[in-house]
């Protein structure tokens, strides 16, 4: 399961809006998306067809490229992206870091382009985020470089954290050092990017950028500053070549390589659950064998009460220590990683 | 960043829909049914060997653990496609299956909410009476999977209660009356915790109204496709439906203006895509009036709402029951019917005064006692009263400082998911 580019509740908000124009109501959402992109949607009664979404995202660390508080590109991006349908709100509200007003009297009826036009809008993440990326593979489409960039570039994708990019005129070269904050979550993280590498080489997926995974920094990042470059689940390097960013796959391409992180994490918790599931359904059956076992107890020969007491504790082992640190091993992580990396065949092909 | 400077995330689970959002806002962001439809066509291979389920499972398709919807893209996909098994892991409020129960988690907070699990405090509710037991499950599936920093369980009627503040009035006693889809319940709260033991269920809830039109309907020989005929019967009776004070007056009053009184419902036929329209007359008003009236609707049960509620105060601690008159708070999305709160108060009032006009009659009019005051609470949120309270709970800096936090839940085990205590911020 990808993640979309639009924000579900985003989009709800919008087509119901444009749907219901004739009511006037009040509306005041506030919520958070990963990565700590915060979100905010207003109408009043006074003006019920001017809608105010304003977005919030979080400071940048020192290395990474932006300007006036926005990624490099951000409000030529969104002029591109939106037209002439929207007025950005110099300086936007407090909090936030972009305001856009919306007059949803002024837009077209046709339907379908409302409706695209909505989902364009729900995706305004992708747009502010992915500015200074696109600009690098939209001069990878054209392969050239784009001007005035350093060898190394950093973009940020999550708070205080950035990846790498080399941009070369025939190739980018993508590095991002992967970092978890759970013990767990990071060996689970390293074994499914091994995995990750090692199902790209399927035959199905060789038109799909390469990638490798090394436990150190690969050496593009040579000259990056010391404490950028620490990452407790290894380092994930992709070459994108331009046929991966031709077109309309140039969007597809942005929004995957932002998410990464938070994709990889998905991943890792889905995995945890599943886990969870296959525990629960041994737990079980190991429950109906004692089940089964117990009215033998009363003839065994041997001392009943400390075969009873022992079974009862491993009954209570099983049933309360469902802490995957205790049931992993590295067989069963392959093993279990295989089928949900078949799952990335759509991530790395066009 | 701060998990306690980010807005709580919020989730009411019911049996029928789940309200999800953030905390600080006045609606939930989703309301969805608590329904998943999953891909199990690889579980029914033979888990003998590790390889041949990985096989089975590669060949049932890609990802085909991870291939699975909730709310309503999951009715939608299970009705077009047969891959997808439906399962409803709530039934009459608890949760029964975990597996499902784990999955729905996840895609609430991936797909639809999509924040990430490590950054926010979380509030869930269960429904009172709950086995400890399913709250430390819950803790677990919250801590271990999802890295949660934070988690408070509450009782869901606590939460409907805190609904109705007001700036001046927080009052933590009061008769939750909480009428559902699944099932309808009554919940007298004294100084926030629940009184467990006088807690009255009735098996009469919004199903069962739908249900009940749905009937009506057929009987009159309406011309409705029969798959759509209970959907059609929901939404007839979210949108036309009213309580009456008087059914033998309501007759009347349709019969003489059929005009004012009649609804049209215009629907469009699914297999054909012909338009129809259908009358919508006396299920108006004798939809509700099954919670007033049982006994037109089924023989089983024939306690009527107001005599429960009345039944369920007076089971309660002698000195609370003043208190709780006072205090009747409505919730659940079928107690949305316009008027519900004025004829269950009109209702419950005529019981209380019978009963006092009794008993001072008994002692011969020597001993006349104060007459008790009977209030039933209503206000515009309570289809997702309980959702309201969530979050407006936790929107209170107390809220963080009374959660369990992980540095907890990893130093005692699972087990102090098991008491939630009731905080400053309540009252």
């Amino acid at each position: 399961m990808m993640l979309q580019s639009h924000s579900r509740f985003l989009l709800q908000t919008l087509l119901t809006r444009a749907q219901n124009l004739d009511k006037a109501v009040e509306l005041d959402y506030q919520w958070i998306e990963f990565d700590d992109v915060r979100y905010h949607v207003q109408v009043t009664m006074k003006n019920p067809s001017i809608l105010l979404l304003s977005v919030s995202l979080p400071n940048p660390p020192p290395e990474a490229m932006s300007f006036d508080g926005l990624p490099l590109g951000a409000i030529e991006a969104i002029k591109t992206a939106y037209g002439t349908g929207f007025q950005i709100l110099d300086p936007p509200r407090d909090g936030f870091s972009l305001t856009l007003k919306l007059n949803f009297s002024k837009l077209r009826p046709d339907e379908a382009y409302r409706n695209s036009l909505l989902t364009k809008l729900a995706s305004i993440r992708e747009v502010v985020m992915g500015a200074p990326l696109k600009i690098i593979l939209r001069h990878l489409a054209s392969r050239t470089v784009a001007p005035e960039l350093d060898r190394l570039v950093a973009i940020m994708h999550r708070p205080n954290e950035t990846f790498f990019l080399v941009p070369q005129a025939d190739k980018v070269t993508v590095a991002f050092p992967m970092r978890f904050k759970d013990s767990v979550d990071t060996i689970l993280a390293t074994s499914f990017l091994k995995q990750f590498v090692e199902a790209r080489r399927a035959a199905s997926l060789s038109s799909a950028p390469s990638c490798s995974w090394s436990p150190t920094a690969p050496h593009e990042l040579e000259g990056a500053p010391k404490e950028t470059l620490s990452a407790n689940a290894g380092f994930v390097t992709f070459v994108i070549m331009p046929r991966h960013v031709e077109g309309e796959k140039l969007d597809r391409t942005v929004w995957n390589l932002s998410t990464f992180h938070a994709y990889v994490s998905y991943h890792v918790k889905c995995s945890e659950g599943f886990m969870h599931t296959r525990m629960r359904r041994r737990v079980e059956s190991m429950i109906q064998a004692l089940d089964q076992a117990k009215p033998l107890e009363k003839t065994r020969s041997m001392n009943n009460k400390s075969f009873k007491r022992l079974v009862s504790f491993v009954t209570n082992v099983f049933r309360h220590s469902f802490t995957i640190l205790s049931f992993v091993s590295s067989k069963s992580l392959s093993f279990l990683f295989a089928p949900s990396s078949q799952g990335l065949n759509d991530v790395n092909s066009k | 960043m701060d998990p306690t400077s980010r807005p709580a995330v919020v989730i009411d689970n019911g049996t029928g829909y789940t309200k999800m959002g953030f905390a600080g806002n006045v609606e939930p962001c989703f309301i969805l049914p608590t329904v998943v439809a999953s891909n199990e066509s690889f579980l029914s291979q033979p888990k003998s060997s590790l390889k041949g389920s990985w096989a089975a499972q590669h060949n049932a398709g890609v990802a085909a653990d991870m291939d699975f919807f909730i709310g309503d893209e999951a009715l939608t996909k299970s009705r077009s496609s047969s891959t997808y098994n439906l399962r409803y892991p709530i039934e009459h409020g608890q949760v029964e299956d975990w597996d499902a129960m784990e999955r729905y988690w996840q895609q609430c907070v991936f797909n639809y909410l999509r924040c990430d699990p490590e950054d926010h405090y979380f509030l869930l509710t269960e429904s009172p009476l709950t086995p400890p037991e399913s709250r430390e499950y819950t803790g677990e599936i919250l801590f271990e999977t999802f890295n949660v920093p934070g988690l408070y369980i509450a009782v869901n009627s606590v939460l409907a209660l805190a609904a109705g503040y007001t700036t001046s009035k927080c009052e933590m006693t009061g008769v939750v009356v909480d009428v559902g889809d699944g099932a309808t319940r009554v919940v007298p709260v004294a100084e926030g915790y629940v009184i467990g033991s006088c807690i009255k269920t009735i098996p009469i809830a919004g199903k069962d109204v739908s249900l009940f039109i749905q009937q009506l309907m057929r009987e009159r020989g309406e011309n409705i496709p029969p798959e759509d005929s209970f959907d059609v019967a929901r939404k007839v009776k979210e949108l036309y439906c009213y309580t009456c004070s008087d059914i033998v007056k309501e007759f009347n009053k349709h019969d003489k203006e059929p005009g004012k009184y009649i609804k049209q419902w215009k629907g469009v036929k699914p297999k054909t895509g012909a338009p129809y329209t259908c009358d919508v007359g006396y299920e108006r008003f004798l939809g509700p009036e099954v919670f007033f009236n049982p006994e037109i609707y089924s023989n089983d049960f024939t306690t009527s709402l107001p005599a429960v509620i009345d039944k369920c105060i007076q089971s309660a601690p002698i000195d609370t029951r003043r208190a709780l008159y006072k205090n009747i708070v409505l919730s659940g999305g079928s107690t949305m019917f316009k008027d519900f709160g004025r004829r269950l108060q009109r209702d419950l009032k005529k019981i209380v005064d019978a009963r006092v006009l009794a008993n001072n009659a008994r002692t011969g009019g020597e001993i006349t006692s104060q007459p008790v005051e009977v209030n039933v609470v209503s206000h515009p949120v309570q289809k997702f009263a309980v959702w309201f309270g969530g979050s407006v709970l936790s929107s209170t800096p107390e809220f963080f400082a009374s959660c369990r936090t992980k540095e907890e839940y990893e130093e005692c085990g699972a087990s102090i998911c098991r008491t939630n205590p009731v905080f400053k911020g309540m009252y």
